[in-house]
């Protein structure tokens, strides 16, 4: 048995930990490592992962909520629409077929490796939309010399429209969809990267809180799995993120990349094959 | 650092992340309990549930006070799910106490926001049940 346990405890550290290193969280990684090395079944896999990635969440929020990065208002209207699409994908997550999950989430691994390599700097906007301005969605961040920057939204209608799509992703696959977040937000509203980051990890834990109480209202998440992944999960998320200051990210990036891509042909093979 | 200098900000800030971290650590220290009862206690019942796990044998339903009551006798597997229980609260309780908050500070439109989060987290449940 603790053969099976430390594997199983082992498998979630590494994922929580490249997860953390990476910035796209432990769902993309656990989810695979349970499917191809643990040979879980695919919903098995979502559930326990669902439930990880809520705890990662509250972990990291901790100290971005309390040195002001996260956007909390921002996250709190965007969060309508995630909650939305993640109840709705972990409805239907019972009820698609494992291979069409497997593909969904080759693609989802593919948008995190384009997401990842596309990173760049800050498309500040002084004059946000009506809408956003009315809800105070706006915000200062510090720039290259430590001066206080403001910031402002833009396109608040197209970026809700992508976190439905972020949320049913997470229901439906067991991820945080950090990347989809992130990329709506930076990209599509123009909210600065770093707040994009800690705004989107605050919201994972909603999203995925939503998508984790269906599976377990259904009694489909496996205790026997779930608990040791939750844990090591992270246990690895935590000394991921004391070592992520340290280390240089840049150079890693490739390798994440790398992995992304090998995992997206792994889970695309399977689908292909009706492993 | 970013600042902001609404009260209600303030006080989201400073009591979520005390949120956050107590009920995250309330869980783990469930789930360690849980997982070493079980490792000490019954290893071959812990093998017996991964294989299960395996091939998607879900194990028999029990209901919540069933759960609640077995997991106070101890039984590991019940004080692990219990744990998994209380690491979902995270978010339900976040926004439960934003959504008080933006009420005693008669934010209404965030009240809303809010509110229909907390719809969505607690229709999930009930969706969930009905299957």
């Amino acid at each position: 048995m603790l053969k099976i346990l430390g594997g199983l405890l082992a498998l979630a550290f590494g994922a929580g930990f490249i997860g953390s290193l990476s910035g796209l969280g432990g769902g993309v990684f656990i989810v695979p490592a349970l499917v191809i090395v643990a040979h879980m079944p695919m919903t098995v896999a979502i559930g326990a992962s669902l439930i990880s990635v809520v705890a990662t969440s509250a972990g990291a929020s901790v100290a971005f909520v309390r040195d002001g990065w996260t956007n909390l208002k921002v996250a709190m209207v965007l969060e309508c629409a995630t909650v939305t699409g993640a109840v709705a994908g972990a409805l239907l997550a019972g009820k698609i077929p494992a291979v069409v999950l497997e593909l969904l989430f080759a693609l989802m691994m593919l948008q995190s490796a384009y997401f990842s390599l596309r990173k760049q700097g800050d498309d500040l906007v002084e004059h946000g939309d009506p809408l956003a301005r009315r809800l105070e969605l706006v915000g200062d961040v510090p720039d290259e010399s430590g001066k206080l920057a403001h910031y402002e939204i833009v396109n608040l209608p197209a970026g809700s429209a992508l976190m439905v799509v972020a949320g049913l992703m997470s229901g439906l696959l067991g991820i945080g969809s950090g990347a989809l977040k992130v990329m709506a937000m930076d990209y599509f509203m123009h909210v600065p990267l770093k707040v994009s980051s800690a705004t989107s990890n605050f919201m994972i834990g909603v999203t995925a809180g939503a998508g984790a109480l269906v599976f377990l209202a259904r009694g489909d998440v496996f205790t026997s799995i779930a608990a040791p992944v939750a844990l090591g999960v992270t246990a690895g998320a935590l000394i991921g993120s004391r070592i992520l200051p340290h280390a240089n990210v840049r150079a890693l990036r490739m390798v994440f990349v790398v992995i992304l891509l090998l995992i997206a042909i792994e889970m695309g093979w399977r689908a292909f094959n009706g492993i | 650092m970013p600042t902001a200098a609404r009260d209600e900000d303030r006080i989201l800030r400073f009591w979520t992340p005390i949120l956050l971290r107590t009920i995250l650590i309330a869980a783990s220290v469930i789930l360690l309990v849980g997982l070493v009862l079980m490792a000490t206690q019954s290893p071959g019942n812990y093998a017996r549930r991964y294989h299960a796990a395996q091939t998607a044998h879900f194990p028999e339903k029990m209901s919540f006070t069933e759960l609640v009551s077995t997991a106070a006798h101890g039984d590991p597997h019940s004080l692990m799910t219990v744990g998994l229980f209380v690491l979902t609260l995270v978010p339900l309780a976040r926004v439960a106490f934003c959504f008080l908050l933006f009420i005693k500070e008669r934010d209404y439109a965030y009240v809303g926001f809010t509110a229909y989060v907390l719809t969505g987290l607690v229709l999930g449940i009930l969706l969930g049940r009905i299957g």
